[in-house]
């Protein structure tokens, strides 16, 4: 027995040799991740939150209360209010019509869904400005009838929706297709509605996916700037939002001001991360959950 | 309830699943689909079932037409091979599924449901583990849980596709006797499929041999395995040496082995496809007054409650030879020596 319990330490501690790397590798390694992420992330992170309060928590609320700053806050709040919900319902919409149905055309879609990825956000705001902007396609049209997209909120929104769309569909569709269609098909064997089915079987199982698509789709759209930027007009107290605000502040050379509500694109940020790595904490666990081990099968 | 299939068809693409089948379910009965991968047999049942259309035919219930009518109407439980549990509920939510999603109208009080599900637990020998969710249950309580879920809702029809497939061989034969006496003392009138012809000839009350979308034979477990209809329903279940025949007068020669002519050949058939189970060959050391061939053994296998001898015979072809631990004691076989081999018992499939 004793032996045995040698011969196996032993064992162990080759097997712990042969995996690893010397320690000095190992350090350098480390060092070099952690001093990047530190000069390239947390040092400008830490700058942002310096500089927004370099002139006093006065100043910091002033910049934040400041009218035009206000309604920059709030388009964006509105945007994004608009934009995730929408993306939200095409993103399952997307991903339920390309997990569970085979239909010609299927690839084109899924690379149509990640366009908005591969084209620069500038592209895309033009795009709308050709499309609706005065000499565009419907510009007459919509001068006519008086209808304002471009330079205005719609525009704005329209492009926001445009750049964010791949997030819930690009996260729900992998998600999908490994699920499979054998659970619905279950419930509408037991008498379920496809209503009841959706609601009761498909969405909780799509419940931490979902949300994840939702948490990158709403930093995305407060966080946009290239696209809002084309179709904005940078009108400001109308449609300015927060991340065209800063710009216009820092060009104008009040740093204090721009930083202050930069920092809140920043905290934003910062929820953002907290949520996501809660939400893979939570996927994970239950993932640790299906993999453990079965109980030992006994039958009466 | 009965079931009546007539003349269903159904194609994948170009690809034809199922060929005019036509078959019945008599109330009650414990019907087998048994065939190789693609033969239809999952396309069948699933049409059955309305998770999939026939492309034409019917299928009555009870006389009444069913063709066309959803899953949902036709109230039938389905038991799927990988089980298909709802995983984010636990199993007494899985089995109570069926009922609490009927209409307010129909569905039953919370203390009844309470009670129905509880009385499946027992059924099913599962009351331990109503709160657990399925990841926490091993796969042979997963498809008892699948099975009691399909039984909640009082079906008409129990169809249960390769149930016992995704498990392993000793938990598989447990849960088939399982499932043969849940049937004895429920009686509903349920079809499984499956491709292991152990499993079909084991559990059913009869079985549909299935192959490239036909029927190739029903009967009882004893029809399909000892009066083959079909040299594909020969092969498939268990076994089967072969022999080409040529035809002489009445009698067929066999490797200089000449046996009588059966009625299943035609006179004008020139050659004939003998097939012989291989404990239906008879091995002796010397010729006997039996007919005869002569073949050369080739390796023995004894392990087991039957000694497997594979020999070459003299045209070269191999056979296999089935016997007893105690007949093959007694001959003391050993390899490469030359032995005669006869027939008890053949049937012929003319060209």
């Amino acid at each position: 027995m004793l032996n045995q319990a040698t011969v196996q330490r032993r064992g162990r501690a080759i097997a712990a040799q042969v995996k690893t790397e010397p320690a000095a590798v190992r350090w350098l390694l480390i060092a070099a991740a952690l001093g990047f992420m530190a000069l390239f992330v947390l040092l400008p992170l830490a700058v942002v939150f310096v500089s927004a309060f370099e002139k006093g928590m006065g100043v910091y609320l002033a910049s934040i209360r400041e009218p035009d700053a206000l309604a920059a806050i709030q388009l964006t709040l509105l945007t994004a209010a608009l934009a995730v919900p929408l993306n939200l319902i095409f993103g399952v919409i997307a991903a339920w019509a390309i997990a569970k149905f085979e239909f010609k055309g299927k690839n084109v879609l899924i690379t149509l869904i990640d366009l908005p990825f591969s084209v620069s956000p500038v592209v895309s705001g033009l795009i709308y400005v050709l499309i609706f902007g005065l000499h565009g396609w419907f510009g007459s049209w919509l001068n006519e009838h008086d209808i304002k997209i471009i330079f205005a909120v719609p525009g704005i929104v329209l492009a926001t929706i445009f750049v964010t769309f791949p997030f819930v569909a690009r996260e729900l569709i992998p998600l999908m297709q490994a699920q499979g269609n054998e659970e619905e098909e279950a419930a509408l064997s037991l008498g379920a509605s496809g209503w009841q089915t959706f609601i009761r079987v498909t969405l909780p199982n799509l419940k931490w996916g979902l949300l994840y698509g939702v948490i990158l789709c709403n930093a995305r759209a407060m966080g946009e700037f290239g696209a809002v930027s084309v179709v904005s007009g940078h009108i400001r107290g109308l449609t300015n939002t927060m991340t065209l605000h800063v710009e216009i502040l820092y060009n104008e050379y009040n740093s204090a001001a721009a930083f202050a509500v930069a920092s809140l694109l920043a905290l934003l940020a910062l929820v953002t991360l907290v949520a996501k790595s809660v939400v893979e904490w939570k996927t994970k666990q239950k993932s640790h959950v299906e993999s453990s081990p079965s109980v030992q099968e006994e039958i009466a | 309830m009965k079931i009546e299939i007539q003349n269903l068809t159904k194609k994948f693409g170009a690809f034809a699943a199922l060929k005019s089948i036509s078959l019945d379910v008599a109330s009650g009965e414990l019907l087998a689909l048994l065939g190789p991968s693609g033969c239809g047999k999952t396309t069948l049942l699933r049409i059955l079932a309305g998770l999939e259309f026939a492309d034409s035919g019917a299928i009555r219930f009870d006389g009444d037409d069913a063709t066309s009518q959803s899953v949902r109407a036709r109230k039938v439980g389905f038991v799927f091979q990988h089980y298909a549990l709802f995983r984010h509920m636990t199993v007494f939510e899985n089995i109570a599924f069926g009922l609490r999603v009927r209409p307010r109208k129909l569905r039953p009080s919370r203390q009844a449901i309470h009670d129905k599900v509880q009385e499946l637990l027992n059924l099913v020998k599962l009351e331990e583990m109503a709160a657990r969710y399925p990841t926490q249950l091993s796969g042979g309580q997963r498809q008892r849980v699948a099975l009691a879920r399909a039984l909640a809702v009082e079906p008409r029809v129990l169809l249960l596709d390769e149930p016992f497939g995704a498990l392993d061989a000793k938990v598989r034969q447990e849960l088939r006797r399982w499932l043969r006496r849940l049937h004895d003392e429920i009686h509903i009138t349920s079809v499984f499929v499956t491709h292991d012809q152990e499993e079909a000839l084991e559990v059913a009350d009869r079985v549909v041999v299935m192959n490239a979308g036909r029927i190739e034979q029903i009967g009882t477990s004893d029809a399909v395995y000892n009066q083959p209809a079909t040299p594909f329903v020969y092969h498939f279940l268990g076994q089967v040496n072969l022999f080409h025949g040529r035809v002489e007068g009445d009698k067929l020669n066999v490797g200089g082995m000449l046996i009588d002519k059966p009625d299943g050949v035609q006179d004008e058939a020139e050659t004939a496809t003998i097939y012989v189970r291989p404990h239906m060959l008879e091995i002796d050391p010397r010729p006997n007054q039996h007919q005869h061939f002569r073949a050369t053994i080739k390796h023995i296998n004894a392990a087991g409650p039957q000694v497997k001898v594979e020999l070459i015979t003299a045209w070269g072809a191999p056979i296999q030879v089935d016997l007893s631990q105690e007949r093959f004691r007694v001959l003391a076989l050993k390899k490469e020596t030359e032995v005669f081999v006869s027939p008890r018992e053949i049937r012929v499939f003319a060209e």
